[in-house]
């Protein structure tokens, strides 16, 4: 079982988005997928109709295996689970930094599921806290896509930083462009300028800036599933076979 | 068609009893309840009901004693697939594509797999057809979000119909599962293991059973009991005819013959039941319409067992075989024929109706000395007297005693076993297998010296008709009957030396005991 986890410091990047896809196009090539929905706002929660669980408050996500398992649901496509949030998800933190070994804990609760599941994903909210420092740890893989942008190459570098502060592998993370818009000069400028810097460090695969994306809100569905055709689902497929050579072939 | 002579069976009759559910996985709906499940709610959740594709012609599949539908299971053959539907509500699929009609016919695949309990002699058969409709049910919530789904079968046949209903419960909605189970079977429907589909789709078409029970009680007379017996197999002889004719598999001349052979052992088993002449007559008759059939079933038993016969002999033999073999297949070819013609003539028509008419009216049948003893008396005197026979020959057997000894042994011990089982009901289930079950281990082994035996003279007396002719290949196909039959006389021996201690596990102090509670009077 690998554990790959979508994660931004900054927000609105396109990370929910990759959750969503990624998931799908995992399960959909025949492995049994959990997504995790770790953002309290529940937003990959929303696009697969998936309601909140009420029950699994932070205690219980931590420390009762049977109600995590409890609260998981199953998404309208075959091989794909989803483990809705809640708004009580936003004090994770809080809970966490009480927590003895709180640095460990969430590779501990996903371990209860860890036999009915190849692949579980976390989209995880946007911040540098003690829940990503859990999701540094517990991931296998960390997807961190990144919006051609100087600010968003600055979080990028940041992120890169406080890795080797914390003596965390790099190597675990995977960036990816998204919402690429290849008529942007700038754009342009800072893939060329981010790949020289860190090269291996980024995916070959690109997300355009695409407004079936943004449908997805509207239609509460992965674009792979609904356009299947559209130049958003193919960058998604691409995306997830070169996640799936660098992550599950290892 | 075949099947109309099974209305004939009046002894089993499927029934259904207590067939709901509520944590099964696949259901069965009569189509009257599927009208009403289209029509009816689901608490808060939405009913979304698609088409898949246009209706296609179907068959079930069984072998003719009907082990799928015994076992919950029902096999749906289309025009390119195979479909398995399993009480646990797995569907296995395959290609229809075969090269015959057994299961080791069918191409490689998970039907066949989940088939391999089924008898390798028994084809498939198509036991009904019609057409077959599917849909997806799926139950969503207020945001369209999908919690359960069930796929569905509606199969229409002439006589009726069914839908079939697979459940695939969404992880974490249970309580839309339990809402769809509780409304099935609240409109009637049956968990498909219970096997009421069947009923369904083809009312009133009762089974068949090579072994039909028979109500005997210790208190009726014992005429009534041979009578009883006697008018529940014949059936049986009938309802396996049309298979003989068809030729679908050789156990249907397997079964008539068992069924003519336990006829005829009433009529000599049980003494003075009728007065003598008809005696005679019975056994006459019945055992006329046995006579017709030895041929063709000793053939089956070669071409059954051709491997064995080819294992037996070096390489270098086996071209011998080849020729030998080809013999018996045109042989069966022709026996097969004449029998068939046999079956549907009209003085078999004529002879087998009478003796049907004599055993259901049962006026004409007249009363011996013995006939109103009680059942229970009669039968321990019979048995008790057939197992001290038995005991008393099989004493006198050694390693000196001629073959005629061990035959004997092996009809007194075919006799107290049809006796054993015609009054099994009479007396308590489980005593009663504890002997059978080392009988038949005994049995066995006298049936196999008595089949190398037989062989042996068959193969003899063809290789005497060989001499005759002057045939091309007639000394490579004398050079192979010959080795077969040392062959033959060596397993003969073998079975031989086994006598004695097959007969001492046989007649343990347990059986001794038991024998004796049961059946001395």
């Amino acid at each position: 079982m690998k554990i790959i986890a979508c994660y931004s410091n900054k927000g609105g990047v396109g990370k929910t988005a990759v959750s969503v896809n990624l998931a799908y196009a995992f399960a959909a090539a025949g492995k049994r997928t959990l997504l995790c929905d770790l953002d309290p706002q529940g937003a990959s929660s929303f696009y697969f109709r998936v309601k909140p669980s009420k029950k699994l408050t932070e205690a219980a996500f931590f420390e009762d295996v049977g109600k995590f398992t409890k609260a998981i649901r199953g998404s309208d496509y075959d091989n794909l689970d989803i483990l809705p949030a809640n708004l009580g998800f936003r004090d994770f933190d809080v809970f966490l930094s009480r927590m003895r070994n709180n640095r460990s804990r969430l590779k501990k609760a996903l371990k209860g599921v860890k036999a009915d599941y190849d692949v579980i994903l976390l989209d995880c909210p946007p911040n540098i806290s003690v829940l990503s420092e859990n999701i540094f740890r517990s991931a296998d893989a960390i997807m961190v896509p990144v919006i051609p942008t100087t600010l968003s190459q600055r979080t990028f570098d940041q992120l890169v930083e406080f890795f080797k502060e914390q003596d965390l592998p790099l190597k675990k993370l995977h960036g990816f462009f998204s919402m690429v818009q290849s008529v942007k000069a700038l754009h342009g400028a800072t893939i060329a300028e981010m790949t020289d810097r860190y090269g291996k460090r980024f995916m070959k695969a690109q997300i355009p800036f695409a407004s079936d994306v943004e449908r997805m809100g509207l239609l509460r569905a992965p674009v792979m599933a609904t356009t299947p055709i559209s130049a958003a689902s193919k960058a998604y497929q691409a995306l997830y076979l070169e996640t799936e050579k660098r992550v599950m072939a290892r | 068609m075949y099947l109309d002579r099974c209305l004939l069976l009046p002894e089993k009759v499927w029934k259904i009893d207590d067939m709901t559910q509520l944590d099964a996985a696949c259901y069965s709906l009569s189509l009257a309840g599927a009208k009403k499940l289209e029509n009816d709610g689901f608490n808060k959740l939405k009913a979304v009901w698609t088409q898949d594709g246009e209706a296609v012609p179907f068959a079930v599949l069984d072998c003719f004693e009907q082990p799928l539908r015994g076992s919950g299971r029902l096999l749906l053959e289309t025009r390119e697939t195979l479909e398995l539907l399993l009480s646990d509500g797995q569907v296995l699929t395959q290609s229809a594509k075969r090269s015959g009609d057994f299961v080791s016919d069918l191409c490689d695949g998970p039907v066949k797999d989940a088939l391999a309990d089924l008898s390798d002699l028994r084809i498939l058969m198509s036991i009904g057809t019609g057409e077959i409709r599917l849909e997806t049910l799926t139950l969503v919530d207020d945001v369209e979000k999908i919690q359960c789904r069930a796929h569905l079968r509606t199969l229409t046949t002439e006589e009726g119909g069914a839908l079939l209903m697979t459940l695939r419960g969404v992880r974490g909605y249970d309580k839309a599962l339990s809402v769809l189970r509780r409304k099935l079977v609240g409109l009637g429907a049956c968990a498909l293991g219970r096997g009421a589909v069947y009923l369904q789709l083809f009312p009133g078409q009762p089974g068949y059973q090579a072994k039909p029970k028979i109500d005997l009680t210790k208190d009726m007379v014992a005429v009534d009991a041979a009578n009883d017996i006697i008018a529940a197999y014949i059936p049986v002889v009938r309802a396996n005819e049309a298979g003989i004719i068809a030729d679908h598999d050789s156990e249907f001349l397997h079964d008539y013959r068992i069924a003519l052979r336990k006829i005829r052992s009433v009529t000599s088993l049980f003494k003075g039941i009728y007065k003598p002449d008809q005696t005679a007559d019975l056994k006459a008759r019945f055992s006329d319409l046995m006579s017709t059939t030895g041929r063709l079933r000793d053939l089956d038993v070669y071409l059954l067992e051709k491997q064995k016969f080819y294992d037996l002999l070096p390489q270098t033999l086996h071209g011998g075989l080849d020729m030998l073999f080809s013999r018996f297949a045109q042989e069966r070819g022709e026996e097969q024929a004449k029998l068939a013609l046999h079956l549907q003539s009209k003085s078999y028509e004529k002879e087998i109706a009478k003796l049907e008419k004599l055993f259901r009216r049962r006026k004409k049948l007249t009363r011996g000395p013995n006939a109103e003893l009680s059942a229970g008396k009669y039968s321990s005197k019979l048995i008790w007297k057939r197992y001290r026979k038995v005991c008393e020959t099989a004493a006198g057997i050694d390693t000196n005693t001629t073959d005629e000894e061990v035959h004997a042994l092996r009809i007194h011990c075919k006799k107290l076993r049809y006796l054993m089982e015609f009054f099994a009901p009479l007396f308590p289930q489980g005593q009663v297998k504890s002997l059978v079950k080392p009988l038949k281990h005994l049995q066995d082994n006298l049936g196999l010296f008595n089949d190398y035996a037989v062989q042996q003279d068959s193969l003899a007396a063809l290789l005497r008709q060989l001499g005759r002719g002057r045939q091309t290949g007639a000394l490579e196909l004398a050079q192979s009957i010959g080795a077969l039959i040392a062959m033959l006389h060596l397993r003969q021996l073998e079975e031989r030396a086994k006598v004695t201690e097959s007969f001492a596990q046989f007649n343990s102090d347990h059986t001794r005991q038991t024998f004796r509670t049961l059946f001395k009077g």
